[in-house]
């Protein structure tokens, strides 16, 4: 594997760790989740000079876009999270829980 | 034309042109006088039976028999059909017989019925009764007497159901509409054969054509059309249900004109059934069976009306059995007496009934002897006249029915069996004498007893000398046609008088027993089967409705409601996805922060692997 490749890889892997293990704050798991689209669109970026594909250009700007509407989708949960649930934290989303 | 068939036809045509002019006069819109029912209708009969006794008079004297063919009603390449009328032995003695029976009736109604709000009503349904009945006994083809056949049947449902904010009386009306039914199959049945086979509805021609031809199956088909209509075995439930009706009604219809319709067919068409022994025997057996039956039945009723309906049954067995010894003119000669002392029994029960304040159960009757003397002795008359006294009416027919029934190459059982009934007659009968008229009175002591009213008085003055002096008169003035056997052994000559008087004196014997009690409990099983009427009805009228009700439900709600549009159409997907939607939800159990700890490592391990 190209030492770019490593690198982009482990940027996604540890913006999921972050993800996965987040205990407390809901908005600490939205900050990773933008982390990973960070690293995707560095990623896709990168793609077209890699490989030199230029077919494949207007992907990041594609990516950007709708991690946008991704990070507003989610932050508007994050408020009505706090507003019905009273917190942000993540214990509160245990509906689902047996 | 010949001057007497002149004289019969016309006299036909009058009579009919006499009994319907009442019915037309109610068809225009002007209001009828208050005594229509007395002046028009009855005035009408009994001018159409001395009418009738022209022709009567004639023939007795000349024995000349006509046919008249008039008008023609459908000719196709196969099958004519005209309108015509048949003056036989058999229609010219019993035309004035019903006429007279009919017009005792009609005054008898007057009475009975004089507090009835639709009494002209009830009087134009008589005489369109009477006018179908004529037409059936005078018919020379098989549609016209259908037409007669349908017309009674159809009045017979309308008249049961008089009172018909009673249940039970349309229940009974019904049930009288449904057996007849069953019983038209049969003559259908026999007139398509006829019209297929033998190419004609006309009595003579048909007579003509089938005497090589194997007539079983429409004789079988006309034997169940007198079975439904005669209430004979198997089709008998409706003529006791038939007495929710007035007692005009039933001493009209149900005891001497409609129910001998049946048997007049058979009569008609006896030629026909002679060399078929297959169709003898079964007449013969089916009426031993129906007498028998209904004369147990009778035993122990205790309304009078039901009692006199099963003796009606039981004499119907009785012509039946006649004709199966192919004597018809014997059954006819039964017809004959029968009309006069049943039609006389119906009047007192329905003198004693509207006297007693509608009292109709015999063991609340009683003593009658003293209190109502006319109707006691009619009904003593009519009686003894039903069990075959000596010289009254029913003795010339009933004993020339055992004689010859005791002489022929008989069925066994069947004797039997019609002998065990003639002496049953004679117990029911002494039931009925002894419980209303002998004793003491056990009804109320202001009960409205009045024998004054002439429209009572005279008609059964009439049925009286009728049951009297019917049968001599009757058997002084035919000629038989078939030769009697008059000599057997004394012990078979006496036979009908033998069990007859046996039956009496163990009636008296019973009737007595009823303040004595010989055993500390009851055998009560025989007692049931009587009086449930062989338990027939309850089974029959209930199981036939539940099996059909059963498949109904079967079908239209198990079959197509629950199994092919629930189980196996429409919810069958949402039936089998439900589970498996449920059960997956059920495996998920929302543990996010376990799925994506697992996702990653997976993630790690592949970028590890491949990056070595």
């Amino acid at each position: 594997m190209t030492p770019t490749h490593f690198t982009i890889s482990s940027a996604f892997l540890l913006g999921m760790m972050g993800l996965a293990f987040h205990r407390t704050h809901l908005l600490s798991a939205l900050l990773c989740l933008e982390a990973m689209m960070l690293a995707l669109f560095i990623a896709l970026s990168l793609w077209s000079l890699q490989l030199d594909a230029t077919g494949c250009s207007t992907a990041p700007m594609l990516m950007l876009a709708f991690s946008a509407c991704e990070a507003s989708a989610g932050l508007a949960l994050l408020v009505a999270t706090a507003r019905t649930h009273g917190t942000g934290h993540m214990q509160a989303l245990n509906l689902l829980q047996c | 034309m010949h001057p007497t068939t002149l004289m019969y036809t016309s006299s036909l045509l009058l009579m009919f042109a006499v009994l319907l002019y009442p019915l037309l006069v109610t068809f225009t819109s002007l209001p009828l006088n208050n005594d229509w029912a007395s002046s028009h209708a009855k005035t009408a009969v009994k001018s159409a039976f001395l009418i009738s006794l022209a022709p009567l008079s004639l023939f007795l004297s000349t024995g000349m028999e006509a046919v008249t063919s008039s008008w023609t009603w459908m000719v196709t390449t196969t099958l004519d059909i005209t309108l015509s009328f048949k003056f036989d032995h058999y229609s010219i003695i019993f035309i004035p017989i019903a006429l007279y029976v009919t017009w005792s009736i009609l005054e008898f109604a007057t009475w009975y019925m004089h507090s009835d709000p639709l009494m002209n009503r009830f009087f134009k349904y008589l005489l369109t009764f009477l006018v179908a009945m004529l037409i059936l006994v005078s018919a020379n083809n098989l549609f016209q007497l259908f037409i007669g056949w349908e017309g009674v049947g159809i009045m017979s449902f309308l008249l049961i159901g008089w009172w018909h904010g009673r249940a039970d009386a349309n229940t009974a009306a019904l049930q009288a509409v449904l057996y007849n039914r069953v019983g038209d199959i049969g003559l259908i049945l026999g007139m398509a054969w006829l019209a297929t086979n033998v190419n004609s509805w006309d009595i003579q021609q048909m007579f003509i054509l089938s005497k090589n031809l194997d007539m079983t199956l429409p004789l079988l088909g006309l034997i169940l059309a007198a079975t439904g209509k005669s209430a004979q075995f198997g089709l008998h439930p409706w003529l006791p249900a038939a007495m929710e009706g007035p007692t005009p009604v039933s001493a009209l219809l149900h005891s001497s004109t409609m129910v001998v319709a049946g048997i007049f067919l058979l009569i008609r068409m006896s030629p026909l059934m002679e060399n078929n022994q297959t169709a003898l025997t079964l007449c013969l057996c089916l009426g031993a069976l129906t007498t028998m039956f209904t004369a147990t039945c009778a035993l122990t009723q205790n309304d009078i009306k039901k009692i006199v309906a099963f003796s009606t049954s039981s004499q119907l067995g009785l012509m039946m059995v006649t004709i199966g010894l192919n004597q018809p003119q014997l059954a006819f000669l039964h017809i004959c007496t029968h009309a006069f002392f049943k039609a006389m029994l119906f009047l007192c029960s329905g003198s004693v009934i509207h006297s007693l304040n509608d009292e109709q159960d015999i063991r609340k009757m009683g003593g009658l002897h003293h209190l109502a003397p006319f109707t006691s002795s009619c009904l003593t008359v009519g009686s003894l006249a039903l069990t075959g006294t000596p010289f009254l009416a029913g003795f010339f027919s009933k004993d020339a029915i055992i004689e010859a029934l005791n002489t022929s190459h008989v069925n066994a059982w069947a004797l039997t069996l019609t002998l065990i009934a003639t002496s049953f007659t004679a117990i029911y009968s002494l039931r009925v004498i002894f419980f209303v008229t002998m004793g003491t009175p056990r009804f109320l002591p202001l009960s409205p007893i009045n024998e004054n009213n002439p429209a009572v008085i005279n008609p059964l003055k009439r049925l009286a000398w009728g049951s009297i002096f019917g049968g001599l008169l009757v058997m002084l003035n035919i000629n038989l046609f078939k030769t009697p056997v008059l000599t057997m052994p004394a012990e078979l000559k006496l036979a009908a008088l033998a069990v007859s008087i046996l039956g009496l004196l163990t009636a008296l014997e019973l009737a007595t027993l009823t303040s004595k009690q010989f055993k500390v409990t009851p055998l009560r099983t025989p007692h049931h089967f009587s009086t449930s009427l062989g338990f027939i009805p309850a089974i029959i009228h209930r199981q036939i409705p539940q099996l059909t009700l059963l498949l109904g439900q079967k079908i239209a709600s198990q079959m197509v409601d629950q199994t092919w549009l629930e189980k196996t159409g429409p919810k069958a997907i949402a039936n089998a996805t439900t589970p498996l939607a449920s059960a997956t939800s059920n495996m998920q159990q929302g543990l996010i922060k376990t799925y994506l700890t697992l996702f990653l490592m997976t993630l790690v391990l592949v970028t590890l692997i491949s990056a070595t």
